[in-house]
């Protein structure tokens, strides 16, 4: 059954007369507890069908439907409940606020959505998961790239969202760090089965994941499912 | 917590933006509280003259002396329901003049009967009224007790004798009998005596060659006239009005320019409050508006990060409100307390020589200045809040 339902969704912007199709008429489901890597050229469409996924742009045309609920029809109220409650958020350049330390970055999403003790208790256990135990009163600026990433993965997880959307998330660490972090998205994803998104430019993380899927000029140029990732 | 890092991320900025409101706040609080100070004074006279007609001698005559028998050609006018005699003498004679707001203490001669009829109810910390027939006692003000150190019981000298005092300068010795409770006006800085050693001291201030020559019993320096009790200030002045025409060789003032009178005077000072707010609202309220817009451009991506994870457009709205907000509150309470520290030094540590207090911080004066600036930082914080609250998550997200 499809977490995530994409139907003749579009996306187009306006730059003086030119109209741009940022995304134009992509349809797909991607099921729940998948691994997805989105990749494409610059300019292809990633990161417009990443925010349009993400409930931070509305589409122009088509339908968004995640977790059962159609989501074009929403309010920007009601979106902003499902961002918090639905889907977590990774980007490349960590976005961890730099005043607070590592458990309340992590915590950061629960201020809006408030599960109490057991949010909190989530967060601890998933700064652990995340290998980040020993550092969890340190502020981003005494944590590598690596780690900076890793708090920027639990954050997107303490909401036990359905869907996790990561731009780029390796574009700013080192390659064997880069594996790390993929091998930790595989491994909470089989583990929470957790749906991802993955969109990148590096086609060796790419690989790794259960589906890829090529974009081109804002259409589907490829989807493929790939039986059982295996690391290139 | 996250107020405090917020405003603490940036010290030297948002210090000098508390440190705007700060300074508004201190001109608020000290110039409200002269201008209290004033204003209690004021209310009292407007309390004491809105309630009564004062009739004194018609205009050209030199000597301020009416004769007894007018106090009865009064009370047989119509709404008139009790007129009284009263003198009042400088307590400190020969004193140089000095610029002063607060009323200068005098001997206060009057009926105690008075008291009765008067809006402006005198009440005891201490002892008693003075009585119509007991003579040589007197009932001293709040602020006249504490100048001269004294608690019923004690003796006082009135008048008081001036250093350069004639050989011929006449006072009496004064068994103080009560003390006055603070009233904040007035009768703080009066001496109250009854009628009979009032016409003693009247007697004490005539040419010497004249003393023999007139009863002064037969002799008042004025006449305060009463309506009954709730008698409108309308009324009062009608009575005013019927005084004049009826009753030949006085002059009775209508209540109404009495109280507008004072009234005209308090406004200066409520003017000045005024000014000083405004002051505060100026620069305190840009400093916060200016600051907050940096701020909003400052936490872009943060505004962006926090929409993307569940905040609603007034989740950041609060946030950056209940910001602003608190920087109004914080440079409000500082401000405020650097403004009372002022006040209590200055009556503490340098009071006035006549025991007089210049500043009056009041419950409502506190309110108003704390809940000022902390509307102030509200109000200022609207647009840049507004601003935070309506950008984009998306092209906040990736704002370089």
């Amino acid at each position: 059954m499809a977490g995530v339902r994409l139907l003749n969704l579009t996306k187009h912007y306006k730059r003086g007369s030119e109209v741009i199709k940022a995304l134009d008429g992509v349809t797909l489901d991607i099921d729940r507890g998948e691994f997805v890597a989105v990749i494409g050229r610059s300019g292809s469409g990633k990161t417009t069908m990443l925010d349009l996924l993400g409930l931070l742009l509305k589409p122009t045309a088509g339908n968004l439907v995640i977790d059962d609920v159609e989501t074009t029809t929403l309010s920007d109220r009601e979106r902003a409940h499902m961002r918090g409650r639905k889907v977590g958020f990774v980007f490349q350049e960590y976005n961890l606020l730099s005043g607070l330390n590592v458990y309340e970055n992590v915590m950061l999403p629960q201020r809006y959505v408030k599960d109490g003790a057991e949010g909190k208790q989530r967060a601890v256990e998933l700064i652990d998961r995340v290998g980040l135990s020993d550092r969890i009163k340190h502020k981003p600026s005494e944590l590598s790239g690596g780690q900076m990433q890793r708090v920027a993965i639990a954050r997107s997880m303490v909401n036990k969202p359905s869907l996790i959307l990561l731009d780029e998330p390796t574009g700013a660490v080192d390659t064997e760090t880069a594996q790390q972090l993929v091998d930790l998205l595989k491994r909470l994803n089989r583990e929470d089965q957790v749906t991802i998104v993955l969109v990148t430019h590096d086609l060796d993380i790419a690989s790794q994941a259960s589906r890829h899927i090529r974009l081109k000029d804002g259409r589907v140029l490829s989807d493929e499912r790939v039986a059982e990732a295996v690391p290139v | 917590m996250e107020i405090f890092r917020n405003i603490w991320r940036r010290k030297l900025r948002s210090t000098l933006t508390i440190s705007g409101i700060v300074i508004g706040v201190f001109a608020l609080t000290t110039f409200g509280a002269f201008a209290e100070n004033f204003n209690a004074l004021i209310d009292g006279g407007v309390q004491y003259f809105g309630g009564s007609v004062q009739v004194g001698p018609p205009d050209g005559q030199a000597a301020n002396l009416l004769p007894m028998s007018k106090i009865d050609e009064i009370k047989s006018v119509e709404g008139v329901e009790a007129a009284f005699a009263g003198y009042q003498f400088q307590a400190k004679p020969g004193g140089a003049f000095v610029v002063s707001f607060g009323v200068p203490d005098t001997i206060v001669a009057a009926d105690p009967g008075e008291d009765a009829y008067s809006a402006l109810k005198l009440t005891y910390a201490s002892g008693r009224a003075v009585s119509t027939t007991s003579r040589g006692d007197v009932a001293l003000g709040y602020t006249i007790a504490k100048e001269f150190k004294k608690k019923v019981g004690d003796t006082i000298d009135l008048p008081v004798r001036p250093a350069d005092a004639k050989p011929d300068f006449i006072n009496h010795t004064f068994n103080v009998v009560g003390l006055i409770s603070e009233t904040k006006t007035a009768p703080d800085s009066f001496a109250y005596i009854n009628l009979a050693d009032g016409q003693m001291l009247l007697r004490d201030s005539l040419p010497a060659q004249l003393r023999d020559s007139i009863d002064v019993t037969q002799i008042t320096e004025g006449i305060s006239v009463y309506g009954k009790h709730g008698t409108s200030l309308s009324e009062l002045d009608k009575i005013a009005d019927r005084i004049n025409s009826e009753v030949p060789g006085v002059k009775a003032l209508r209540p109404s320019d009495l109280v507008n009178a004072f009234r005209a005077g308090g406004q200066i000072f409520t003017g000045a409050a005024v000014a000083a707010a405004l002051l505060a609202l100026v620069v305190g309220g840009l400093s916060i508006i200016n600051t907050m817009f940096m701020a909003v451009s400052d936490r872009v991506r943060e505004i962006g990060l926090k929409k993307a994870v569940g905040a609603t457009t007034t989740n950041i709205l609060r946030e950056f409100l209940v910001e602003a907000t608190f920087m109004g509150l914080l440079g409000g309470l500082i401000g405020y307390g650097l403004g009372v520290l002022l006040v209590v030094v200055r009556n503490v540590f340098f009071p006035a020589a006549d025991g007089s207090s210049l500043f009056l911080i009041t419950p409502m004066l506190t309110g108003i200045a704390i809940g000022f600036a902390a509307v102030l930082g509200a109000l200022a914080g609207v647009f840049p809040a507004l601003r935070a609250a309506r950008l984009d998550p998306v092209i906040a997200l990736r704002n370089d």
